[in-house]
């Protein structure tokens, strides 16, 4: 039918300058930008780090150790018929002339890896570097300015780059699988002299074979697993990598619901407003002859029209954010990720669809049922219960969905919970309080009586207001402000002299000549010998069994420790309890940090045994030391008198400032001593700033968006709100109040809501805040008086700024037919 | 001009009732209500304000359901047809002019008289709707919007609109209730001499009892019963 067309096309175009349609474009442009986004996001990260373990473990099952692995697991392997790889993973410095770096350095056997491969540029036929070779990261090369076939230098050797690393698997745990990795021949471990016995060093040995026997081996391993070994399977639920860009993603995936449940909320809302509008029209359309069948099809046509146009847009939206964010990420990433799944593409649009038709037919399905008779009579048409209802129920399936499509749905059901509990409360704390606010209003204004009677009437409109703008702006202070105080508690924190540079490795044939060289160059600094070992037992018996749930959980119960020895007491900590023992006691003696002591409940006089790698050894305590971790001076929780320790094999560490103008003096001492790791704290501290900042940042960007769906969803409310309103005042105005009467009472409701919801927020974020403080970050709670002011500023101006411009006055003429038509 | 008794009759009630049911009461309208309408006949139906008359017409045109009774046009019971073919029958057969005109707002003058052809699938729609705003005297502002015309422009529109797609038998809800004497006057001359010239069926809800006087046939509703005010020849 041509005249079919001629109202889609006139009508979409009519229509498009109606604030409800303006809203539902944006909110659904939003939407499928968002969901796009997070598909595609989701999608390669999760294939990039996560489901793809198996080449990301470079084997079918892992085993992880702080020492060099133990040879009878390597029989057991071998007997068992698996093939095998060994790696020693570390961090050194790679020096070229006067540059250097620090990297981590795997030294693997081959065959290596035994899943996956080392994607290499150019391509390479083998699977890891010949001996006197190193394949790097491209990193490496663009910060050393090298070149594929340049020498460098790592320990006491010289390499040949052979090949930039585009990606490779088995990156390591934790921290050292984000820096940038250099991979070598074990063969050409030894002569690089860096990895002595103390070492720090992680030790792997891959496994590869049936999936059955694999299981098998796990399990008997998992069973009898020391103290300083780690499993890494395909099965277990956590990857090696990964683990912080996981949670980084499933919050960037829960600030992406808030925002996409707003979204869906506008669009209900306005579908809502729109049908409700259209009643007259659909009725002419009906007595004009148009079946009802087509009726639907016109208003379905028109939300496909839209559906098509913002799938475009949106999408192309969606990609765009997606390569800001990644862009920011980059280095947190492995080299290359996965290109998306082509189907993830449509994410957009589907979800797009699913919110505009599932929301949108069943008031257009109501809107087909109208009757024509109300053309004679005027009517406004009451919009029907039961369509509401519908609606409402695909709502709530929609939110179902994306619940379930964040991965915890039960964690992010409570947290929606949470939400809408916490907004439904702080409307109903708000409509309250204006109506404390508006009792003084009353008896000085002329208006005043008006206003309360308002308050009555706009109940529910403030609730839902006020529900929306205080959420949104407590979580908006809330991550601007931590973050802040988190960022300025860390400079703070960090004194004048704080050393910059750590030396670690360093063998005791070492010590006195790099001491020579610190004391040559005016380095004021201490070398400290350390010896890994477990605390075992507590006055002759098992120290786990005499031990409580909590304080087994104490981290120096679970992991082997660094142990130190000396005769005077670390120049930087201070005795609280008991006193140092003298230079000539035999005798072993220690004396433990002070929180240490706390928890575990040890006092002076009690004796402590250690396992130092299979050599037992017990000690008296005679001394609690107090500690500043935040130093950055080497700290032990335990120190031994030197009689005790000093045949113990031991390295040595230290730490040191370098003012900037003398930074050249740390490659002269890579130089002099090639086999040390020098760690640039200043560098390192940089670097996870920055990848702090870009995880804050892309956070950001889309709490930004979660902003921009909640002002759309409070403007349309508003833009409603404004609309009733107009009857209101035509009718006071006829009634004979002036204009300026009418619009001082429609800017006092909005200056005293918008108020009120600034100082409500604001006292929900000192609160949170507080308790977050306390509790979770240790900072000292302190009030934020710029926010006592801003937020309620910020607040009432936004609803009395968008009241002006969105509020028309009205002429007496203007009444007078608003009243007739009504 | 005679009385046309010897027309056939379109339309027809027969023993119609209509209530509402309100929370705990019954509001009976009307009961036992029977009525003829014959061919190119004019008939005004006038009354109280809520005795019923606009709930009357919707049940004459279809557009309602009676509680009781049955309503016939040309013989088929509008009761017992669908959906489908009673929209048919508002494209083809019936058509409405309302006391607030109803123009959609976006269309202009010519594109709301046309969309009336276009919906009835009239291939010459443009021409048509040129045509019949000429005839109310609206050649010149076709292609104005209705915010641009007055409330008697609008309304002449409407019955543009209303006669574009030749009706049978045309409705008419208070045509001139919202409009001043004056312009209210054109209109009702504008709607009788295109009727005359039509000969189209007209039923026509009006306070105005000079108005009810230029119809053929007067009734009244009053107490839920139809009497017939005045017969009368114009000859
Ligand atoms: N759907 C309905 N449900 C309940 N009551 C209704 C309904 N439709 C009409 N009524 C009632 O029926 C009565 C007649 O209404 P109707 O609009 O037909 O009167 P009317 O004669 O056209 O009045 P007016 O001259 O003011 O237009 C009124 O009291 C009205 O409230
Ligand atoms: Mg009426």
């Amino acid at each position: 039918m041509r005249g079919f067309n001629l109202i889609v096309l006139r009508q979409l175009k009519a229509q498009l300058r109606t604030a409800e349609w303006r809203a539902l474009l944006f909110a659904t442009w939003i939407a499928i930008a968002l969901a796009t986004l997070l598909a595609l996001l989701g999608d390669r990260l999760e294939r990039g780090l996560l489901r793809e373990s198996a080449a990301m473990l470079g084997a079918d099952l892992v085993l992880s150790s702080q020492r060099p692995i133990n040879p009878a697991r390597i029989d057991d392997a071998l007997q068992r018929g698996f093939q095998i790889a060994q790696v020693a993973q570390f961090p050194s410095m790679v020096s070229v002339g006067d540059e250097m770096m620090l990297v981590s350095v795997r030294a693997v056997t081959s065959p290596y890896p035994l899943r996956g491969e080392i994607r290499t540029e150019p391509p390479l036929p083998q699977d890891q570097p010949f001996s006197g070779e190193v394949w790097v990261e491209a990193r490496i090369l663009e910060q050393l300015s090298l070149q594929v076939g340049d020498q460098v230098t790592l320990g006491y050797s010289e390499f040949t780059i052979t090949a930039a690393m585009l990606s490779s698997p088995d990156r390591g745990s934790g921290l050292r699988s984000f820096s940038p990795q250099l991979v070598m021949h074990q063969e050409d471990l030894e002569a690089t002299g860096i990895l002595a016995p103390g070492s720090r060093a992680e030790f792997r040995l891959l496994l590869a074979g049936e999936p059955q026997e694999i299981e098998t081996l796990e399990t008997l391993w998992q069973a009898s697993l020391g103290d300083e070994e780690r499993l890494f399977s395909l099965r277990a639920d956590q990857p090696m990598t990964g683990a912080a860009l996981g949670s980084a993603l499933s919050y960037l995936k829960l600030t992406a619901l808030i925002a996409l449940l707003l979204s869906a909320l506008t669009i209900f809302l306005s579908l809502r407003r729109f049908s409700d509008g259209q009643h007259q029209r659909c009725a002419l359309l009906l007595s004009l002859g148009l079946n009802s069948t087509d009726l639907v099809k016109l208003y379905l046509y028109q939300l496909m029209i839209a559906w098509l146009l913002l799938s475009v847009v949106g999408t192309i939206t969606g990609i765009a954010l997606e390569q800001i964010i990644l862009s920011w990420l980059k280095e947190l990433l492995p080299e290359a990720l996965p290109t998306p799944t082509h189907w993830r593409y449509l994410s957009g649009p589907a979800m797009g669809f699913a919110l505009l038709i599932l929301l949108g037919l069943p008031p257009i399905l109501q809107l087909s049922n109208i009757s024509v008779s109300s053309l004679f009579r005027d009517e406004i048409v009451g919009s029907d219960k039961r369509a509401l209802l519908i609606q409402l129920t695909c709502f709530a399936l929609l939110a179902a969905t994306l619940l379930a499509f964040l991965g915890a749905p039960l964690a992010a059901l409570t947290l929606l919970m949470l939400i809408l509990v916490g907004g439904a409360l702080f409307g109903w704390i708000a409509q309250q309080c204006l109506k404390l606010l508006a009792i003084p209003f009353a008896k000085k204004l002329l208006l005043g009586r008006l206003l309360i009677m308002r308050l009555e009437q706009q109940k529910r409109w403030h609730r839902l207001q006020a529900g929306v703008v205080i959420l949104l702006m407590t979580l908006l202070s809330l991550v601007w402000i931590s973050r802040s105080d988190l960022l300025a508690d860390w400079y703070t924190q960090i004194p004048e002299d704080t050393p910059n540079y750590f030396v670690i490795n360093i063998q005791p044939w070492q010590t006195e000549s790099l001491q020579e060289f610190l004391d040559q160059n005016a380095i004021r600094s201490e070398l400290y010998p350390m010896v890994r070992g477990r605390v075992s037992t507590l006055n002759g018996s098992s120290i786990h069994a005499q031990m409580n749930p909590e304080q087994l959980e104490h981290n120096t119960l679970n992991r082997e420790l660094n142990l130190s020895w000396s005769d005077t007491p670390p120049s930087h900590n201070s005795i609280v309890a008991g006193r140092w023992w003298d230079a000539d006691t035999s005798d072993p003696e220690i004396s433990v940090e002070r929180e240490m002591a706390e928890i575990l409940g040890l006092v002076p006089g009690d004796l402590l045994g250690f396992n130092l790698g299979g050599i037992e050894i017990e000690a008296r305590i005679t001394s609690l030391r107090a500690v500043e971790w935040t130093s950055f001076q080497p700290n032990f929780y335990v120190i031994f008198n030197a009689a005790a320790l000093k045949e113990m094999p031991a390295t040595f560490i230290t730490s040191f400032r370098l003012e900037t103008e003398r930074q050249a003096l740390a490659s002269q001492l890579v130089r002099e001593f090639p086999s040390l790791t020098l760690i640039d704290i200043g560098q390192l501290l940089t670097q996870i700033g920055t990848w702090l900042e870009r995880l804050g940042d892309s956070s950001a960007l889309i709490l930004g968006l979660t902003m921009l769906c909640g002002a759309l969803l409070m403007l349309l409310t508003l833009h409603q709100a404004l609309q009733q309103r107009r009857y209101e005042s035509a009718l006071l105005q006829t009634l004979g109040a002036s204009a300026e009467q009418t619009q001082k009472l429609d800017l006092l409701e909005l200056l005293l809501l918008g108020a009120v919801c600034g100082i409500l927020a604001v006292i929900t974020t000192e609160l949170t805040l507080m308790l977050l403080y306390q509790h979770l970050l240790n900072l000292t709670p302190k009030l934020h008086v710029g926010m006592w002011i801003l937020l309620p500023l910020t607040s009432s101006l936004f609803f009395v700024i968008s009241g002006i411009l969105m509020r028309r006055r009205l002429t007496l003429s203007q009444c007078y037919r608003l009243l007739k038509s009504s | 001009m005679t009385l046309p008794t010897d027309n056939k009759i379109l339309l027809e009630a027969q023993n119609v009732a209509k209530w509402f049911a309100t929370q705990d009461q019954r509001l009976e309208l009307f009961h036992d209500l029977n009525l003829k309408v014959l061919e190119g006949e004019t008939l005004a139906i006038v009354g109280r304000s809520g005795a019923g008359k606009s709930t009357l017409l919707s049940l004459l045109a279809g557009l309602d359901q009676p509680s009781s009774g049955d309503i016939l046009l040309q013989g088929r019971s509008l009761a017992k047809m669908d959906d489908a073919t009673r929209a048919e029958l508002r494209a083809k057969q019936i058509s409405f002019i309302f006391q607030s005109f109803h123009l959609l707002p976006e269309l202009s003058a010519l594109d709301n008289v046309r969309l009336a052809l276009e919906i009835q699938g009239n291939p010459s729609a443009v021409t048509e709707a040129k045509h019949w705003l000429n005839q109310v005297g609206l050649g010149q502002r076709i292609d104005h919007f209705p915010a641009q015309l007055s409330g008697g422009e609008q309304q002449r529109v409407a019955i543009a609109r209303a006669f574009a797609t030749r009706p049978s038998l045309l409705f008419a809800d208070e045509p001139t209730g919202n409009l001043d004497e004056d312009t209210g006057q054109q209109i009702i001359e504008q709607l009788f001499a295109l009727n005359k010239q039509e000969n189209t069926t007209l039923i026509l809800i009006t306070h105005d009892l000079d108005l009810a006087a230029r119809c053929q046939r007067c009734v009244s509703l009053h107490a839920g019963q139809l009497h017939e005010t005045q017969r009368q020849a114009m000859s």
